[in-house]
């Protein structure tokens, strides 16, 4: 099975890539690299970022010699949506604790998923709290804070 | 008019005496809600197993919930930081061990915890010997022996240790033997005893609960051990001080500390009832099982054995070269 | 012979009794309820569990936490069937092909292959333990840096074969992985790298935040993006047991499997995380139509579980034996003996017969405990997965987040995962497999520890990877299984263009 060689996904691709590499590099430089013999803590970051960066340009280069298809733009809203959910859980947990935490969660990605009806949401958080508190409060002790 | 003076100043002194013990700076009513023993390491290693005798008796004792709250990471530095900046009012303490205590910050210039001034000892719970093992391949049943051998092949013998507080003891093995050893760091004892098993390494240093089972089945030979007196468990092992090396004494030790400015009736309250539940026969049963010594010091005591064992490490860091890392 | 019926028999007394037969069903629910919640795993639940132990006989504590250890394995590979989330490391592999069978309708299927291909290589590793315990510890011993870093080199060829996309991105996957896994203290030099100041980086990204960013939100987003594929889950659900069909393709695989990680799960220090991805491995390389793997090929769950399996009970075998434990949970379990004032060692098994004995027995009951518990909870999976997704992600992402932040309670592990969540977002529209990066994360560490500690062994001597006659052999499949992989590429590559 041949892989299609688009061209936006293995430029964005490489691009990645290579910033990692990039920022390997840039902060490896700081830890002493040694010999080959004896290994300071820079020698493998400092040879993956080299290797990330050429990985990095020949898909990118690749890419723009051989590419085809250009990139569908994505929905941006799953994207918000999931990430603002879980922000909000992770800001809410320690101050308001388990229970509000998961409104939050729950409420948003309810609501932004477009098909919101309150009935059902609010019977979804009833009995995922309840699952929740019970089986990691309760059965598994964590020490959660449950209410504020 | 005298009355109503006299009446006012016994309010205002009750009031005082009230808010004072609220806030256990008398130490009167301590302690008045649950106890926290921070262990700086993964539960169930062996000083993790100290701490919980001691939280469990203690809660018996006092009838307060004490529980031990596992913080690990950075060889002890988390939970050593976590301990230094908790509220000194004696109801946070941490369970300080050889490494986190005396080993990381003598090894490491920027800790972000002092272990003299961020904290006030309590207790010096136990102390474990550390023993020199060797791979019972080796045709050596002493440390001249090995000093004979090692120096006959410099550089050719590695000692593995599995952190760094072995580290340490090995250097000092260099110095004041004089020879030539390779430091192999593993990290924890499981894979620097399967290392001095197979044969990878030559030698080993670890406390002596980890070694027996090994050396009772002969899969290594304890030539040494580290401590100013032989140990019970290990009878016919010489220290150091016996096999010839001068000014050699190392062991690991477990013990209680608490932040700095924890009011000091507070800390004698706990030393007072720690060191009482260390003599219990049933603590001392299960310590001994793990081939732990109980010491049970004073605050004073155990505050100026830190301090020497800084100062010990120090010019052995010194004169082996080892470099501070920042 | 007859001593091995006469330890058996005093196994099996112990283990099925009462208050122990108690404890390992306990265990191993527990252990399957933890393995199917995502983020926390058998080691955070062993470890929390351990003072409850002090007070409990050893024996039952013992069976209770091997319990939770296996049980996880098989609560594992439940989510990584049902929503492409990794349990554990072991159950990475389990996602690629599980997954995909899930979303044919096909979860049924998978999902009793993993437990009973799991039963059969418990069974069989239960038995190896039996009858070669100490004779194995002596090979594992065999197994030097040098070894172990060839094993971790075969570890990560495995991981580029796993792709089926492109051989390049897959590559700079593993590499990307390996990078994020240097991330943190170097035990050598003490130094803290890539950690940007914080303390929470100072261990390193654990496996929770990218397993659960990469496959978990980042599944979930991509989901809801397409909103078709929503429907796959409702309409085509349909059976339950595996057909003919697949027992007949899988049986082999599971018996390489159970070979693969009986042997894989002896070797202290990370053997039994390999087992999974060997088989895998193994599997897409022998199978006669390869092109299968990655769009749901039976084999390709049956062989990981059951090397999965095999290898969470042979790991077992170094503590017992030796007192030495080979991974983080041996470890815990060798803190619960201690706690109960056992010194593990070579004498457990002849000073306290009835508690070695006991376990090893303990573990085929629990075994058996799992299949009789998982086989009808299928049917309950399967209607959960009919559950419209715009029910069913909120609870996802709410386990994921839980899950995340219980392992240290932490939210910084949460927001690493979001961040981890993001990046496999653009992964996902990039087509970049997160398994490759995952698999790299893992292996990263280890492969730079021991190649490092091999160097210092052999005092800067790079030819002792040839040398050592082990560390040769596992080489040369290396390079052979990497030449199997690139070879084809390149000659099509090459055939594109000459057609131009």
């Amino acid at each position: 099975m041949k892989p299609k060689i688009s061209r936006a996904k293995d430029f964005y691709a490489g691009l990645i890539f290579a910033f990692f590499g990039v920022l390997a590099l840039w902060e490896g430089r700081h830890y002493g690299m040694g010999t080959a013999n004896r290994m300071g803590p820079g020698y493998l970051p400092n040879v993956l970022g080299v290797i990330l960066c050429l990985l990095g340009l020949i898909i990118s280069g690749r890419s723009l010699w051989l590419g085809s298809e250009t990139l569908k733009p994505g929905a941006l809203r799953p994207l918000v949506l999931v990430t603002v959910a879980v922000l909000a859980f992770t800001f809410l947990i320690q101050p308001l604790g388990l229970v509000l935490a998961t409104l939050a969660l729950v409420g948003i990605s309810s609501i932004g998923s477009g098909e919101f009806r309150l009935r059902e949401a609010v019977l979804l958080y009833l009995i995922l709290v309840v699952l929740a508190v019970g089986l990691f409060v309760y059965v598994l002790k964590i020490p959660f804070r449950v209410w504020p | 008019m005298k009355k109503c003076i006299l009446s006012i100043a016994s309010l205002a002194l009750s009031c005082l005496f009230v808010a004072l013990s609220v806030s256990g700076v008398l130490a009167l009513d301590y302690p008045n809600k649950p106890i926290r023993i921070i262990v700086p390491f993964a539960p169930g290693g062996p000083n993790d197993v100290v701490a919980r005798l001691v939280a469990e008796k203690l809660t018996e004792s006092w009838k307060q919930q004490v529980m031990v709250d596992n913080k690990p990471g950075a060889d002890g530095a988390i939970g050593m930081e976590l301990a230094a900046k908790a509220a000194p009012d004696g109801y946070t303490i941490i369970l300080g061990t050889s490494g986190s205590v005396i080993v990381t910050p003598s090894l490491y210039t920027k800790l972000r915890y002092d272990p003299v001034k961020d904290f006030a000892p309590i207790t010096h719970l136990t102390t474990t010997p550390i023993v020199l093992l060797v791979n019972p391949a080796l045709p050596v049943r002493s440390v001249k022996e090995l000093i004979a051998l090692a120096k006959t092949k410099p550089g050719q013998f590695s000692y593995a240790s599995p952190s760094s507080i072995f580290y340490l003891v090995g250097e000092m093995f260099k110095l004041r033997a004089g020879v030539d050893v390779a430091y192999i760091p593993y990290k924890g004892g499981a894979p620097s005893m399967t290392a001095l098993i197979s044969g990878e390494v030559a030698m080993l240093y670890d406390t002596i609960l980890t070694v027996v089972p090994q050396v009772k089945a002969g899969k290594a030979r304890a030539i040494a051990i580290c401590s100013a007196k032989r140990s019970p468990v290990m009878p016919d092992v010489p220290t150091m001080l016996e096999s010839g090396l001068s000014d050699f004494e190392a062991s690991s030790f477990s013990a209680l500390l608490a932040p700095a400015k924890t009011p000091p009736e507070i800390v004698q309250k706990l030393n007072t009832e720690i060191v009482r539940i260390l003599h219990m026969p049933v603590v001392q049963e299960r310590l001994s099982k793990m081939g732990a010594d109980i010491v049970g010091s004073t605050p004073a005591e155990f505050s100026t054995h830190i301090k020497a064992e800084l100062e010990k490490y120090a010019r052995v860091i010194k004169a082996a070269g080892i470099p501070r890392i920042k | 012979m007859t001593e091995i019926i006469h330890n058996l028999m005093l196994g099996f007394g112990v283990a099925l009794k009462p208050l122990y037969l108690f404890y390992c069903l306990v265990g191993v629910l527990l252990g399957t309820l933890v393995g199917v919640l995502p983020g926390i795993g058998a080691l955070a639940t062993i470890a929390m569990l351990l003072p409850v132990t002090f007070s409990l006989p050893p024996e039952a504590s013992l069976i209770m936490l091997a319990g939770i250890y296996y049980g996880a394995q098989y609560g594992g590979s439940t989510t990584s069937i049902l929503v492409n989330i990794p349990g554990e490391a072991a159950c990475v592999v389990t996602c690629i092909e599980g997954y995909q069978m899930a979303r044919q309708g096909r979860a049924g299927p998978a999902l009793s292959i993993a437990a009973l291909a799991s039963f059969f290589a418990g069974s069989i590793a239960t038995g190896i333990i039996v009858l070669f315990g100490p004779p194995l510890t002596e090979v594992a011993l065999k197994f030097g840096q040098a070894e172990y870093f060839s094993l971790m080199l075969l570890g990560l060829v495995g991981a580029v074969v796993l792709a089926h996309g492109s051989l390049l991105k897959a590559f700079a996957m593993v590499f990307l992985g390996l990078l994020f896994g240097l991330v943190g203290t170097d035990v050598y030099s003490g130094i803290t790298r890539y950690n940007f100041g914080t303390r929470e980086l100072f261990d390193g990204i654990g496996f929770v935040p990218p397993a659960i960013g990469l496959f978990g939100f980042a599944e979930i987003i991509a989901n809801m993006e397409q909103k078709e594929t929503v429907e796959v889950f409702t309409t085509k659900v349909r059976k339950m047991m595996p057909s003919r069909t697949d027992f007949q393709a899988s049986w082999k695989a599971i018996l390489r499997g159970t070979a693969l990680g009986s042997f894989l799960g002896i070797l202290p220090g990370g053997g039994a995380l390999l087992s999974s991805f060997v088989s895998y491995t193994l599997e897409k390389k022998i199978a006669a139509d390869p092109a299968r793997f990655g769009k749901g090929a039976i084999e390709g769950v049956a062989g990981p579980e059951a090397a999965n399996n095999a290898g969470a009970q042979t790991s077992f075998i170094p503590m017992l034996t030796l007192g030495i434990p080979g991974n983080a949970v041996m470890a815990l379990m060798v803190g619960a003996m201690m706690i109960q004032g056992i010194v593990p060692g070579p004498g457990v098994m002849t000073e306290r017969p009835e508690l070695f004995w006991g376990l090893i027995a303990s573990m085929w009951v629990g075994n058996l405990l799992l299949v009789v518990l998982n086989l009808p909870l299928i049917g309950i999976w399967i209607r959960l997965l009919t559950i419209p997704y715009r029910l069913l992600f909120p609870a996802i992402l709410l386990f994921c987040c839980i899950g995340t932040y219980s392992v240290n309670n932490s939210t910084f592990d949460v927001l690493m995962a979001t961040g981890f969540g993001l990046l496999g977002y653009l992964f996902r529209k990039f087509d970049c497999e997160p398994a490759p990066l995952i698999l790299g994360f893992i292996l990263g560490p280890m492969l730079e520890e021991n190649l490092r500690r091999a160097m210092l062994l052999s005092r800067g001597d790079p030819t002792v990877f040839l040398t050592r006659p082990i560390s040769l052999g596992i080489l040369l499949t290396a390079v052979f299984l990497l030449l199997l992989t690139v070879l084809p590429v390149i000659q099509r590559t090459r055939g594109v263009v000459f057609k131009e």
